[in-house]
Protein backbone atom coordinates (compact mmCIF):
# COMPACT_ATOMS: atom_id res chain seq x y z
CA UNK A 1 0.00 0.00 0.00
CA UNK A 2 1.79 3.37 -1.09
CA UNK A 3 2.24 5.69 1.53
CA UNK A 4 -0.38 8.55 -0.05
CA UNK A 5 -2.72 5.94 -0.04
CA UNK A 6 -2.41 5.58 3.72
CA UNK A 7 -2.31 9.36 3.88
CA UNK A 8 -5.85 9.63 2.29
CA UNK A 9 -7.36 7.06 4.76
CA UNK A 10 -5.81 8.92 7.83
CA UNK A 11 -7.55 11.93 6.47
CA UNK A 12 -10.61 9.77 6.32
CA UNK A 13 -10.63 10.72 2.64
CA UNK A 14 -12.82 7.78 1.71
CA UNK A 15 -15.63 9.00 3.35
CA UNK A 16 -15.26 11.88 2.70
CA UNK A 17 -15.61 11.65 -0.74
CA UNK A 18 -18.39 9.57 -0.11
CA UNK A 19 -20.53 12.27 2.16
CA UNK A 20 -20.06 14.94 -0.40
CA UNK A 21 -21.29 12.39 -3.04
CA UNK A 22 -24.01 11.68 -1.15
CA UNK A 23 -24.62 15.62 -0.19
CA UNK A 24 -24.69 16.26 -3.50
CA UNK A 25 -27.32 13.40 -4.02
CA UNK A 26 -29.33 14.78 -1.25
CA UNK A 27 -29.20 18.47 -2.79
CA UNK A 28 -30.14 17.16 -5.86
CA UNK A 29 -33.15 15.40 -4.71
CA UNK A 30 -34.25 18.18 -2.35
CA UNK A 31 -34.52 20.41 -5.49
CA UNK A 32 -37.15 17.99 -7.06
CA UNK A 33 -38.68 18.34 -3.89
CA UNK A 34 -39.30 21.81 -3.90
CA UNK A 35 -39.97 22.33 -7.49
CA UNK A 36 -37.01 24.45 -7.74
CA UNK A 37 -37.89 24.96 -11.68
CA UNK A 38 -40.95 26.92 -11.06
CA UNK A 39 -39.30 29.69 -9.09
CA UNK A 40 -35.38 30.14 -8.59
CA UNK A 41 -36.30 31.56 -5.07
CA UNK A 42 -36.81 28.29 -4.10
CA UNK A 43 -33.29 27.27 -4.49
CA UNK A 44 -32.56 29.38 -1.89
CA UNK A 45 -31.88 26.59 1.15
CA UNK A 46 -30.37 24.40 -1.17
CA UNK A 47 -27.37 26.91 -2.20
CA UNK A 48 -27.10 28.44 1.50
CA UNK A 49 -27.26 24.69 3.22
CA UNK A 50 -25.76 22.26 1.00
CA UNK A 51 -22.52 23.88 0.69
CA UNK A 52 -22.25 24.27 4.54
CA UNK A 53 -22.62 20.53 4.87
CA UNK A 54 -20.13 19.79 2.25
CA UNK A 55 -18.02 22.22 4.24
CA UNK A 56 -18.27 20.66 7.32
CA UNK A 57 -17.65 16.97 5.51
CA UNK A 58 -14.50 18.74 4.60
CA UNK A 59 -13.82 20.05 7.96
CA UNK A 60 -13.96 16.43 9.35
CA UNK A 61 -10.77 16.00 6.53
CA UNK A 62 -8.47 18.17 8.32
CA UNK A 63 -8.25 16.10 11.63
CA UNK A 64 -4.92 14.54 12.34
CA UNK A 65 -4.04 12.03 15.12
CA UNK A 66 -0.71 11.79 14.98
CA UNK A 67 0.01 15.59 14.83
CA UNK A 68 3.35 15.04 16.68
CA UNK A 69 4.40 12.71 14.40
CA UNK A 70 3.45 14.17 11.36
CA UNK A 71 5.43 17.04 12.26
CA UNK A 72 8.58 15.07 11.73
CA UNK A 73 8.23 14.85 8.51
CA UNK A 74 10.98 15.16 6.03
CA UNK A 75 8.79 17.01 3.76
CA UNK A 76 7.20 20.54 4.76
CA UNK A 77 3.39 20.03 4.93
CA UNK A 78 2.01 23.51 3.00
CA UNK A 79 1.69 21.81 -0.24
CA UNK A 80 0.14 18.36 1.04
CA UNK A 81 -2.67 20.53 3.04
CA UNK A 82 -2.71 23.40 0.49
CA UNK A 83 -4.03 20.04 -2.39
CA UNK A 84 -6.36 18.52 0.03
CA UNK A 85 -8.43 21.30 0.82
CA UNK A 86 -8.07 22.87 -2.77
CA UNK A 87 -9.36 19.42 -4.25
CA UNK A 88 -12.27 18.70 -2.03
CA UNK A 89 -13.12 21.97 -2.33
CA UNK A 90 -12.88 22.02 -6.23
CA UNK A 91 -14.81 18.24 -5.82
CA UNK A 92 -18.38 20.08 -3.88
CA UNK A 93 -17.66 22.89 -6.40
CA UNK A 94 -18.16 20.77 -9.34
CA UNK A 95 -20.70 18.32 -7.71
CA UNK A 96 -23.53 20.37 -5.91
CA UNK A 97 -24.30 22.90 -8.47
CA UNK A 98 -25.61 20.06 -10.56
CA UNK A 99 -28.71 20.66 -8.22
CA UNK A 100 -29.57 24.04 -9.48
CA UNK A 101 -28.83 24.20 -12.85
CA UNK A 102 -29.72 26.74 -15.08
CA UNK A 103 -30.74 30.66 -14.01
CA UNK A 104 -26.92 32.13 -13.26
CA UNK A 105 -27.99 35.62 -12.69
CA UNK A 106 -29.98 34.70 -9.12
CA UNK A 107 -29.67 31.20 -7.37
CA UNK A 108 -28.04 29.40 -9.70
CA UNK A 109 -24.58 26.82 -10.10
CA UNK A 110 -22.30 30.43 -9.71
CA UNK A 111 -24.21 30.70 -6.60
CA UNK A 112 -23.56 27.31 -4.87
CA UNK A 113 -19.84 27.31 -5.81
CA UNK A 114 -19.54 30.94 -4.34
CA UNK A 115 -20.73 29.52 -1.08
CA UNK A 116 -18.58 26.16 -0.95
CA UNK A 117 -15.70 28.35 -1.19
CA UNK A 118 -16.63 30.50 1.50
CA UNK A 119 -18.46 28.19 3.80
CA UNK A 120 -15.17 25.90 3.27
CA UNK A 121 -12.61 29.05 3.89
CA UNK A 122 -14.69 29.78 7.40
CA UNK A 123 -14.00 26.08 8.47
CA UNK A 124 -10.55 25.54 7.15
CA UNK A 125 -9.72 29.00 9.35
CA UNK A 126 -12.20 27.35 12.33
CA UNK A 127 -10.12 23.99 11.80
CA UNK A 128 -6.66 26.24 12.47
CA UNK A 129 -8.37 28.57 15.67
CA UNK A 130 -10.65 25.97 17.33
CA UNK A 131 -9.65 22.48 16.12
CA UNK A 132 -11.27 19.93 13.34
CA UNK A 133 -13.47 18.50 15.33
CA UNK A 134 -15.52 22.21 15.90
CA UNK A 135 -14.86 23.60 12.75
CA UNK A 136 -17.98 23.31 11.44
CA UNK A 137 -19.45 25.17 14.23
CA UNK A 138 -18.77 28.59 13.67
CA UNK A 139 -19.86 28.98 9.66
CA UNK A 140 -22.97 26.84 10.47
CA UNK A 141 -23.74 29.41 13.22
CA UNK A 142 -22.99 32.30 10.50
CA UNK A 143 -24.91 30.96 7.54
CA UNK A 144 -27.64 29.88 9.85
CA UNK A 145 -27.64 33.42 11.24
CA UNK A 146 -27.36 35.21 7.73
CA UNK A 147 -30.24 32.73 6.41
CA UNK A 148 -32.61 33.60 9.29
CA UNK A 149 -32.14 37.28 9.79
CA UNK A 150 -31.09 38.65 6.76
CA UNK A 151 -34.37 38.90 4.36
CA UNK A 152 -34.58 42.72 4.81
CA UNK A 153 -31.05 43.58 4.89
CA UNK A 154 -30.44 45.70 2.32
CA UNK A 155 -27.66 48.00 1.06
CA UNK A 156 -24.22 47.82 -0.39
CA UNK A 157 -22.85 46.37 2.85
CA UNK A 158 -25.58 43.79 3.07
CA UNK A 159 -24.07 42.19 0.01
CA UNK A 160 -21.24 41.44 1.75
CA UNK A 161 -21.92 40.23 5.00
CA UNK A 162 -24.90 38.33 4.14
CA UNK A 163 -22.55 36.96 0.91
CA UNK A 164 -24.51 33.21 1.95
CA UNK A 165 -27.83 34.67 0.28
CA UNK A 166 -26.80 36.91 -2.32
CA UNK A 167 -27.84 36.39 -5.52
CA UNK A 168 -24.94 34.61 -7.80
CA UNK A 169 -24.26 37.78 -10.05
CA UNK A 170 -23.51 40.33 -6.88
CA UNK A 171 -19.72 41.49 -6.90
CA UNK A 172 -19.46 42.27 -2.94
CA UNK A 173 -20.68 38.51 -2.46
CA UNK A 174 -18.15 37.02 -4.10
CA UNK A 175 -15.64 39.02 -2.75
CA UNK A 176 -16.66 38.28 0.49
CA UNK A 177 -16.64 34.43 -0.34
CA UNK A 178 -12.87 34.53 -2.24
CA UNK A 179 -11.55 36.39 0.46
CA UNK A 180 -12.98 34.11 3.07
CA UNK A 181 -11.35 31.13 0.98
CA UNK A 182 -8.08 32.74 0.33
CA UNK A 183 -7.45 33.53 4.28
CA UNK A 184 -8.85 30.20 5.50
CA UNK A 185 -6.95 28.14 2.97
CA UNK A 186 -3.36 29.82 3.32
CA UNK A 187 -3.65 29.62 7.58
CA UNK A 188 -4.64 25.60 7.39
CA UNK A 189 -1.98 25.43 4.67
CA UNK A 190 0.83 26.97 7.29
CA UNK A 191 -0.63 25.91 10.44
CA UNK A 192 -2.71 22.86 10.08
CA UNK A 193 -5.21 21.97 12.30
CA UNK A 194 -4.74 22.99 16.26
CA UNK A 195 -3.81 20.35 18.28
CA UNK A 196 -6.63 18.69 19.66
CA UNK A 197 -6.78 16.02 23.28
CA UNK A 198 -4.08 15.09 24.69
CA UNK A 199 -0.48 16.07 22.78
CA UNK A 200 -0.24 13.36 20.08
CA UNK B 1 31.72 12.12 17.41
CA UNK B 2 28.50 13.78 19.10
CA UNK B 3 25.18 13.04 17.11
CA UNK B 4 23.90 15.83 18.97
CA UNK B 5 25.31 19.10 20.12
CA UNK B 6 23.09 21.34 21.86
CA UNK B 7 24.86 24.74 23.19
CA UNK B 8 23.35 27.58 24.99
CA UNK B 9 19.92 25.90 24.62
CA UNK B 10 16.60 28.42 25.28
CA UNK B 11 12.93 26.98 25.42
CA UNK B 12 10.28 29.57 26.46
CA UNK B 13 6.70 28.31 26.89
CA UNK B 14 4.64 31.57 27.16
CA UNK B 15 6.53 33.07 30.59
CA UNK B 16 7.50 30.32 31.61
CA UNK B 17 11.28 29.68 30.62
CA UNK B 18 11.52 25.23 30.39
CA UNK B 19 15.03 25.51 29.82
CA UNK B 20 18.03 27.79 29.95
CA UNK B 21 21.82 27.32 28.58
CA UNK B 22 21.46 23.81 28.36
CA UNK B 23 24.74 22.64 26.42
CA UNK B 24 24.84 18.56 25.72
CA UNK B 25 26.71 16.61 23.65
CA UNK B 26 25.82 13.22 23.07
CA UNK B 27 27.18 10.58 20.93
CA UNK B 28 26.81 6.82 20.14
CA UNK B 29 24.78 5.18 22.67
CA UNK B 30 22.15 5.28 25.27
CA UNK B 31 21.46 8.33 27.31
CA UNK B 32 18.84 8.46 30.11
CA UNK B 33 17.60 11.51 30.70
CA UNK B 34 16.23 11.71 34.34
CA UNK B 35 14.25 14.74 36.39
CA UNK B 36 11.14 15.51 38.20
CA UNK B 37 8.10 16.86 36.42
CA UNK B 38 8.39 19.76 34.83
CA UNK B 39 12.08 19.61 34.90
CA UNK B 40 12.27 19.91 30.84
CA UNK B 41 12.93 16.15 29.91
CA UNK B 42 10.11 16.37 27.11
CA UNK B 43 10.75 20.45 25.81
CA UNK B 44 14.23 19.06 25.49
CA UNK B 45 13.17 15.85 23.40
CA UNK B 46 10.70 17.82 21.75
CA UNK B 47 13.50 20.18 20.19
CA UNK B 48 16.02 17.37 19.59
CA UNK B 49 13.46 16.11 17.43
CA UNK B 50 12.47 19.55 15.36
CA UNK B 51 8.71 19.61 16.63
CA UNK B 52 9.18 22.46 19.08
CA UNK B 53 11.69 25.52 18.25
CA UNK B 54 14.16 26.71 20.22
CA UNK B 55 14.13 30.54 21.29
CA UNK B 56 17.68 30.79 21.95
CA UNK B 57 20.82 28.55 21.24
CA UNK B 58 22.04 26.30 18.48
CA UNK B 59 21.25 22.64 18.00
CA UNK B 60 23.21 20.43 15.93
CA UNK B 61 21.92 16.79 15.08
CA UNK B 62 23.90 14.66 12.38
CA UNK B 63 26.08 17.31 11.88
CA UNK B 64 23.40 19.62 10.54
CA UNK B 65 21.68 22.51 12.19
CA UNK B 66 17.98 22.51 12.85
CA UNK B 67 17.14 26.07 12.37
CA UNK B 68 18.17 25.15 8.43
CA UNK B 69 15.41 23.65 6.54
CA UNK B 70 17.76 21.67 4.51
CA UNK B 71 19.34 20.58 7.57
CA UNK B 72 16.01 20.06 9.39
CA UNK B 73 14.84 17.84 6.38
CA UNK B 74 18.34 15.75 6.78
CA UNK B 75 17.95 15.31 10.12
CA UNK B 76 14.26 14.02 10.23
CA UNK B 77 15.64 11.43 7.88
CA UNK B 78 17.73 9.98 10.30
CA UNK B 79 15.77 10.35 13.12
CA UNK B 80 13.16 8.48 15.30
CA UNK B 81 10.46 9.66 18.15
CA UNK B 82 8.54 8.30 20.49
CA UNK B 83 6.21 11.10 22.07
CA UNK B 84 4.72 10.80 25.50
CA UNK B 85 1.32 10.21 23.17
CA UNK B 86 1.72 9.58 19.50
CA UNK B 87 -1.91 9.43 18.83
CA UNK B 88 -2.87 6.96 16.11
CA UNK B 89 -5.52 6.32 13.30
CA UNK B 90 -8.16 3.90 14.90
CA UNK B 91 -8.86 2.28 11.06
CA UNK B 92 -5.24 1.63 10.64
CA UNK B 93 -3.48 -2.01 11.60
CA UNK B 94 -0.15 -1.72 13.12
CA UNK B 95 1.94 -2.80 9.86
CA UNK B 96 -0.54 0.28 8.12
CA UNK B 97 0.75 2.64 10.88
CA UNK B 98 4.39 1.99 10.97
CA UNK B 99 4.60 2.00 7.38
CA UNK B 100 2.46 5.27 7.15
CA UNK B 101 5.38 6.76 9.18
CA UNK B 102 7.91 5.16 7.04
CA UNK B 103 6.27 6.88 4.21
CA UNK B 104 6.83 10.39 6.48
CA UNK B 105 10.09 9.82 6.48
CA UNK B 106 10.54 9.29 3.00
CA UNK B 107 11.94 5.81 3.18
CA UNK B 108 12.19 4.49 -0.41
CA UNK B 109 9.08 2.58 -1.27
CA UNK B 110 10.46 -0.63 -1.97
CA UNK B 111 12.43 -0.69 1.20
CA UNK B 112 9.27 -0.03 3.11
CA UNK B 113 7.88 -3.67 3.39
CA UNK B 114 10.71 -5.32 5.02
CA UNK B 115 11.45 -2.57 7.47
CA UNK B 116 8.31 -2.49 8.61
CA UNK B 117 8.23 -6.09 9.44
CA UNK B 118 11.38 -6.11 10.91
CA UNK B 119 10.64 -3.11 13.20
CA UNK B 120 7.22 -4.89 14.40
CA UNK B 121 9.16 -8.05 14.92
CA UNK B 122 11.57 -5.86 17.26
CA UNK B 123 9.32 -5.05 19.83
CA UNK B 124 7.73 -8.20 19.35
CA UNK B 125 4.36 -8.01 18.02
CA UNK B 126 4.97 -9.93 14.71
CA UNK B 127 2.26 -12.29 15.50
CA UNK B 128 0.45 -8.79 15.05
CA UNK B 129 0.94 -7.14 12.64
CA UNK B 130 -2.09 -7.16 10.64
CA UNK B 131 -4.14 -6.38 14.06
CA UNK B 132 -6.11 -2.99 13.89
CA UNK B 133 -4.40 -0.78 16.62
CA UNK B 134 -7.30 -0.32 18.14
CA UNK B 135 -7.70 -3.37 19.45
CA UNK B 136 -4.35 -3.65 21.22
CA UNK B 137 -3.53 -3.30 25.06
CA UNK B 138 -1.76 -0.11 26.16
CA UNK B 139 1.33 -1.78 26.18
CA UNK B 140 0.95 -3.09 23.21
CA UNK B 141 0.17 0.51 21.66
CA UNK B 142 3.29 1.35 23.61
CA UNK B 143 5.38 -0.88 21.77
CA UNK B 144 4.29 0.19 17.88
CA UNK B 145 4.86 3.49 19.03
CA UNK B 146 8.68 2.01 19.76
CA UNK B 147 8.17 0.03 16.27
CA UNK B 148 7.61 3.75 14.68
CA UNK B 149 9.98 5.10 15.99
CA UNK B 150 12.75 2.59 14.70
CA UNK B 151 11.77 1.85 10.98
CA UNK B 152 14.21 3.88 9.62
CA UNK B 153 17.06 2.70 11.25
CA UNK B 154 17.45 6.01 12.91
CA UNK B 155 20.88 7.50 13.72
CA UNK B 156 19.32 9.22 16.29
CA UNK B 157 16.80 7.59 18.26
CA UNK B 158 14.60 9.79 20.57
CA UNK B 159 12.15 7.89 23.03
CA UNK B 160 9.53 9.74 25.87
CA UNK B 161 8.78 7.44 28.26
CA UNK B 162 9.00 4.25 26.48
CA UNK B 163 8.53 2.16 29.18
CA UNK B 164 5.02 3.63 30.36
CA UNK B 165 2.67 0.77 30.07
CA UNK B 166 4.62 -1.44 29.48
CA UNK B 167 4.62 -4.76 32.02
CA UNK B 168 7.89 -5.99 33.77
CA UNK B 169 8.73 -8.55 31.51
CA UNK B 170 8.15 -6.17 28.30
CA UNK B 171 10.40 -3.42 30.13
CA UNK B 172 13.07 -5.94 30.02
CA UNK B 173 13.12 -7.01 26.60
CA UNK B 174 12.53 -3.03 25.84
CA UNK B 175 15.79 -2.65 27.91
CA UNK B 176 17.68 -4.80 25.58
CA UNK B 177 16.10 -3.89 22.84
CA UNK B 178 17.57 -0.37 23.73
CA UNK B 179 20.75 -1.63 24.53
CA UNK B 180 20.76 -3.31 20.63
CA UNK B 181 19.88 0.56 19.62
CA UNK B 182 22.65 1.83 21.52
CA UNK B 183 25.64 -0.12 19.65
CA UNK B 184 24.90 1.60 16.53
CA UNK B 185 23.31 5.08 17.04
CA UNK B 186 22.32 7.80 20.11
CA UNK B 187 19.33 6.75 21.91
CA UNK B 188 17.89 9.40 24.48
CA UNK B 189 15.51 7.98 26.57
CA UNK B 190 13.18 10.18 28.56
CA UNK B 191 12.22 8.48 32.07
CA UNK B 192 11.05 8.51 35.69
CA UNK B 193 12.07 4.71 35.82
CA UNK B 194 15.71 5.43 37.37
CA UNK B 195 15.93 1.23 37.30
CA UNK B 196 15.81 1.56 33.11
CA UNK B 197 18.33 3.93 33.41
CA UNK B 198 20.48 1.83 35.43
CA UNK B 199 19.90 -1.52 33.50
CA UNK B 200 20.36 -0.05 29.65
CA UNK B 201 21.67 3.55 29.77
CA UNK B 202 25.59 4.07 28.90
CA UNK B 203 25.14 8.09 30.30
CA UNK B 204 22.74 9.83 32.70
CA UNK B 205 21.51 13.30 32.50
CA UNK B 206 19.59 15.07 35.10
CA UNK B 207 17.50 17.91 34.51
CA UNK B 208 15.82 20.05 36.65
CA UNK B 209 14.48 23.24 36.55
CA UNK B 210 14.90 23.51 33.16
CA UNK B 211 18.95 23.04 33.75
CA UNK B 212 21.22 20.16 33.86
CA UNK B 213 21.66 19.66 37.58
CA UNK B 214 23.97 16.07 36.61
CA UNK B 215 26.37 14.10 34.29
CA UNK B 216 27.61 10.78 34.53
CA UNK B 217 27.44 7.44 34.04
CA UNK B 218 24.87 4.93 35.96
CA UNK B 219 27.80 3.67 37.79
CA UNK B 220 28.74 7.31 38.85
CA UNK B 221 25.32 8.20 39.84
CA UNK B 222 25.01 4.69 41.62
CA UNK B 223 28.45 5.33 43.35
CA UNK B 224 27.07 9.03 44.37
CA UNK B 225 23.61 7.48 46.67
CA UNK B 226 26.00 4.84 47.76
CA UNK B 227 28.05 7.44 49.28
CA UNK B 228 24.72 9.24 50.33
CA UNK B 229 21.98 8.60 53.58
CA UNK B 230 18.90 10.23 51.66
CA UNK B 231 15.70 8.68 50.84
CA UNK B 232 15.74 6.03 48.29
CA UNK B 233 14.96 2.18 48.26
CA UNK B 234 18.32 1.45 45.47
CA UNK B 235 21.71 3.30 45.44
CA UNK B 236 20.71 5.03 42.17
CA UNK B 237 17.59 6.46 43.28
CA UNK B 238 19.71 7.97 46.48
CA UNK B 239 22.05 9.10 43.75
CA UNK B 240 19.37 10.42 42.29
CA UNK B 241 18.06 12.08 44.95
CA UNK B 242 21.84 13.07 46.36
CA UNK B 243 22.14 15.04 43.05
CA UNK B 244 19.21 16.70 42.47
CA UNK B 245 19.75 18.26 46.43
CA UNK B 246 23.58 19.18 45.43
CA UNK B 247 22.26 21.21 42.31
CA UNK B 248 19.21 22.39 44.57
CA UNK B 249 21.76 23.62 47.20
CA UNK B 250 23.16 26.79 47.09
CA UNK B 251 26.84 26.48 45.60
CA UNK B 252 29.77 25.81 47.71
CA UNK B 253 28.01 23.28 50.21
CA UNK B 254 27.81 20.36 48.16
CA UNK B 255 29.60 19.52 45.20
CA UNK B 256 28.10 16.52 43.45
CA UNK B 257 29.63 15.97 40.18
Amino acid sequence: MTGLLLYARSRALPAALAALAGTAAFALWAAGRLDTYVDPDRRVPIVALAPLLAAAVIGTTLYTASDELDRTAVRPWWPRRLLQLAALTALAAALLPLAVLGHPEVFGPATVIRNVLGCTGLTAAAAVLLGARLSWLPVFGYVTAVYLGSSGARGRAATVWAWPMQPGAQPGAWAAALVAFSVGAALYAVRGARVEGPRG
Amino acid sequence: MSSIRVTGLRVRHRKTLALDSVDLALGTGVHGLLGPNGAGKTSLIRVLATVAQPSGGRVEIVGQDSTDQRGRAEIRRRLGYLPQEFGYYPGFTVREFVAYVAWLKELPGARVPAAVERAVARVGLADRIDAKIKTLSGGMVRRVGIAQAIVNDPSVLLLDEPTAGLDPEQRVEFRELLRELGASATVVVSTHLVEDVAAACTEVTLLDRGRIAYRGTPEALTALGAASHGPGDHPIERGYTAALRAHRAPRGTEAAR
